[in-house]
């Protein structure tokens, strides 16, 4: 496989960005499941993608681009295996997820900084629900089964630009435009037949497009060689939810919250960092927009890991990190505060490296995996899940 | 590189196997929706039923009838030609060689009628007349009266009933024994339907067969001819040699006459029974309905989860009762001024062959409802917005002609009249969340 055929590859995969699958049942209550769009280093550090050291091409730090001097492609899998159990029903069951929830470009404009593009999703809104029930005509009764999918969710298009005002300090700016879609669709599904001839189903739906804007900026300092801060705040105009001409069901918007990030690393020794964040949104101000579970507030994320950068694996570069993370989750099935909860583990391994005109080192090709095991709780529903973040990053393109 | 293609397919692998969230947590679902039932009268939505007979002949079914005043009044008769007689017949030597021999004897034979004993209506052993029939007549339309009645030549028979005959023999079919009657020739006989003015052609010489004892009706399924002869190469060889059967059909009388009210589907030349539909297009009820939508509402087609025409079964006249399963179709009729030679579009029902029907509802349980279901039929006439006037529907039989026996079932007039009967599913909006 060469250059062009690997970036073929990519292009092909990121023209799906979104057809993976739901990452919890939580998909159901509210706007949906808001997705970590973070890249596998920042998921093993906590979770939190502001204030990490080094380039990256990421939603919540748009100034750390600005360091990066060739044009870089990163994409981010992440693959979860999740089982939930409700106490209240009873209920137990397992299922599977594989969305795409990142992928960036970045290419150096002119000496001027770096333009970054990415493709992110937001909200998951994807889950499935089904109950039996019995219909009572005049002369007998008919099983039916009545099951919902919602599939679809928010995602977001970002175009960012990253410069590094000085050695020490950069700053960026991003403007993202909400899309994505949602399709509901209710099916009655008659089990019985009468006369020997099937029933016909029943269905109901509708589809919505998103719409909206985020502007976020962001800025990022080394302090001397022992610690790196950063800070973005995310501003969102409504977000449109419009109905397809054929949805009998209505449009509908939502104000989306402020987001405040802040995150630092610190060294610890040489190869040895530190380092924490959090996030913070207050949904409170659409408790009354949404129609499904409740809002439970403030989403506040924070999180910290540590990194061995110096660590090697069959002669090349592959740091180790380990992470935890919390979240308070924005929307609840239940009228709790739901938790989220998860360490992380993983490591990152060079695959390709050249020498720059410096001589220094520059990584061509590189893959991040993490590991995570967490556990979501909402009342009575109870999520444990592991997952898998896997970034590819290519340089040099 | 490798490594670097190798994470680009790890990447893209990680999707391969997905499963979503899925719940039975009826929280989880939007306002359910509600499946009512709405039976419409007969004037609510039908009109201008009517009748159309003679529809195919009795050659078409493949089979004969014999009855004798059955039901008070049926006579039936099954008429058979048979095809020409072997010429020939292979026989092995002393040796094991084949050898064709060319001079055949006929001494004796059997002419042997087989019974549908299911479709057949006899409960006691039955004397059967086998008959030799000399004049001419044309299998596709010969009736009780009439020998031959084709566009340029009707010929009606010398004596109503496909007559006059020479009455062959007799034998006797036992309905707790078997399911075939066997007559017994000898030389002579078994040489009457032999055509000597051209051998191995089919002779015009006809049979006919009728039933001797009063009160039965029986469905023939085929006539066959068997004829011994002796080999005159090995005359120790008894052969048994098969004449094919070329023609059977029958003729009856009475012919039923057109209702006087009730729908009439089936019997030979078969009936259909023709009727508007006026297709409901807004509900101004149940209370359950109106309790989820907008009442008077306007239906959708997605909205119909069933519909059927219900009709109820009536025992008609005793001598064309169903003696086995009623076949019954209903379709579409593209233009009700051409009828009765309008064209029919497809079956209204999509479960295979009609609505099976056992021929005990046209007797002792006559009365019983019977649905025919034309869901798929009435979701596209609602669907068509263009065309919102009253649909022409023929109740048909699913084979047609098929057997002697037709259905009948109660009139508009009747209390027991035909209904139209919705299953009809709404909800609310779906919104978003």
């Amino acid at each position: 496989m060469n250059r062009s055929s690997t970036l073929l590859a990519l292009v092909l995969l990121a023209a799906t960005p979104l057809a993976g699958h739901a990452q919890s049942i939580l998909s159901a209550a509210g706007l949906g499941f808001p997705v970590d769009a973070v890249d596998a280093r920042a998921q093993a550090l906590g979770g939190v993608d502001v204030g990490l050291q080094g380039e990256a091409i990421t939603a919540g730090d748009p100034a750390a681009a600005a360091h990066l001097i060739v044009g870089t492609v990163m994409m981010t899998a992440v693959p979860s295996w999740v089982s939930y159990s409700n106490s209240a029903t009873k209920e137990t069951g397992s299922f599977r997820a594989a969305p795409f929830p990142l992928i960036g470009i970045a290419y150096p404009a002119f000496n001027l900084g770096v333009v970054t593009f990415s493709f992110e999703s937001v909200l998951d809104q994807r889950y499935r629900g089904e109950e039996a029930a019995t219909v009572s005509l005049s002369d007998t009764l008919l099983a039916v089964t009545d099951s919902f999918t919602s599939a679809g969710g928010v995602s977001q298009i970002r175009l960012g630009f990253a410069r590094a005002v000085s050695r020490s300090l950069s700053v960026g700016l991003s403007v993202g435009r909400y899309g994505g879609s949602l399709t509901r669709r209710l099916v009655r599904t008659f089990n019985d037949t009468i006369a020997s001839s099937a029933l016909s189903r029943f269905q109901a739906g509708g589809y919505w497009d998103y719409s909206g804007v985020a502007i976020t900026g962001g800025l990022s300092a080394d302090l001397g060689t022992v610690a790196h801060v950063a800070g973005s705040m995310t501003w969102s105009s409504k977000l449109k939810a419009t109905a397809s001409s054929d949805t009998k069901g209505s449009s509908a918007s939502f104000d989306l919250p402020v987001q405040v990030r802040l995150g630092a690393t610190g060294i610890l020794a040489p190869g040895l960092a530190i380092n924490a964040g959090f996030t913070r949104a207050d949904w409170s101000s659409i408790k009354n927009q949404v129609a499904t579970g409740t809002v439970s507030g403030a989403d506040i994320t924070w999180g910290a890991g540590i990194e061995l950068s110096r660590a090697s694996f069959l002669g090349r570069r592959a740091p180790l990190r380990v992470g935890y993370r919390h979240s308070d989750l924005p929307f609840s099935l239940t009228g709790s505060k739901p938790v989220e909860t998860a360490w992380s583990a993983g490591f990152g391994l060079v695959l390709k490296q050249a020498q720059t005109l410096t001589r220094s080192a520059l990584t061509q090709a590189s893959v991040d995996l993490t590991f995570e095991n967490g556990q979501r709780t909402d009342g009575s529903v109870k999520e444990s899940f592991k997952r898998l973040a896997l970034t590819l990053r290519l340089t040099g393109y | 590189m490798k490594l670097t293609a190798a994470a680009v397919l790890a990447v893209a692998a990680v999707a391969c196997t997905q499963k979503d969230p899925t719940s039975v947590d009826a929280s989880l679902l939007p306002e359910q929706p509600v499946t009512v039932e709405v039976s419409l009268p007969w004037q609510d939505f039908g009109s201008n039923l009517g009748y159309y007979g003679g529809y195919g002949s009795a050659a078409q079914t493949g089979t004969g009838y014999v009855a004798n005043d059955f039901g008070g009044k049926l006579t039936a008769r099954s008429l058979v030609r048979f095809g020409g007689y072997p010429v020939s017949a292979v026989v092995l030597d002393s040796l094991g060689s084949q050898l064709t021999d060319y001079d055949l004897t006929f001494h004796g034979g059997r002419v042997v009628a087989f019974f549908d004993t299911l479709g057949s209506v006899a409960t006691k052993p039955i004397t059967l007349q086998l008959s030799v029939l000399r004049n001419d007549w044309d299998v596709r339309t010969a009736t009780w009266t009439m020998a031959v009645d084709t566009v340029g030549n009707q010929t009606p028979w010398g004596e109503p009933g496909a007559g006059p005959v020479e009455d062959l023999t007799t034998a006797v079919w036992d309905p707790s024994t078997g399911d075939s009657a066997v007559f017994v020739l000898d030389s002579a006989q078994a040489l009457t339907w032999e055509d000597t003015a051209s051998v191995g052609t089919a002779s015009v010489v006809g049979a006919r067969l009728s039933a001797l004892t009063p009160g039965a009706r029986l469905k023939v399924t085929d006539v066959a001819l068997r004829l011994d002869t002796r080999s005159s190469l090995r005359p120790d060889t008894a052969l048994v040699l098969s004449v094919d059967r070329s023609d059977l059909t029958f003729v009856y009388d009475p012919q039923p006459a057109p209702p006087t009210s009730g729908i009439r589907v089936g019997g030979v030349p078969s009936w259909r029974s023709v009727m508007d539909v006026n297709v409901p297009r807004t509900l101004d009820g149940p209370p359950q309905l109106c309790a989820v939508v907008q009442c008077p509402m306007t239906l959708t087609k997605d909205e119909i989860t069933y519909a059927a025409l219900v009709l109820h079964t009536m025992a008609g006249d005793t001598a064309y009762a169903p003696s086995d399963t009623v076949y019954l179709d209903a379709r579409p009729v593209f233009d009700r001024t051409l009828l009765p030679k309008a064209p029919l579009g497809g079956s209204m029902i999509t479960s295979g062959l009609g609505r099976r029907l056992p021929p005990s509802l046209f007797g002792a349980d006559q009365g019983a409802a019977v649905e025919i279901p034309v869901t798929s039929w009435m979701q596209a006439v609602i669907a068509d917005t263009t065309n919102t006037g009253p649909r022409t529907v023929a109740l048909v039989s699913t084979y047609e002609p098929l057997r002697i026996s037709y259905a009948s079932f109660y009139g508009p007039s009747s209390t027991l009249a035909p209904t139209l009967r919705l299953v009809v599913t709404v909800g609310p909006p779906v919104e978003h969340p």
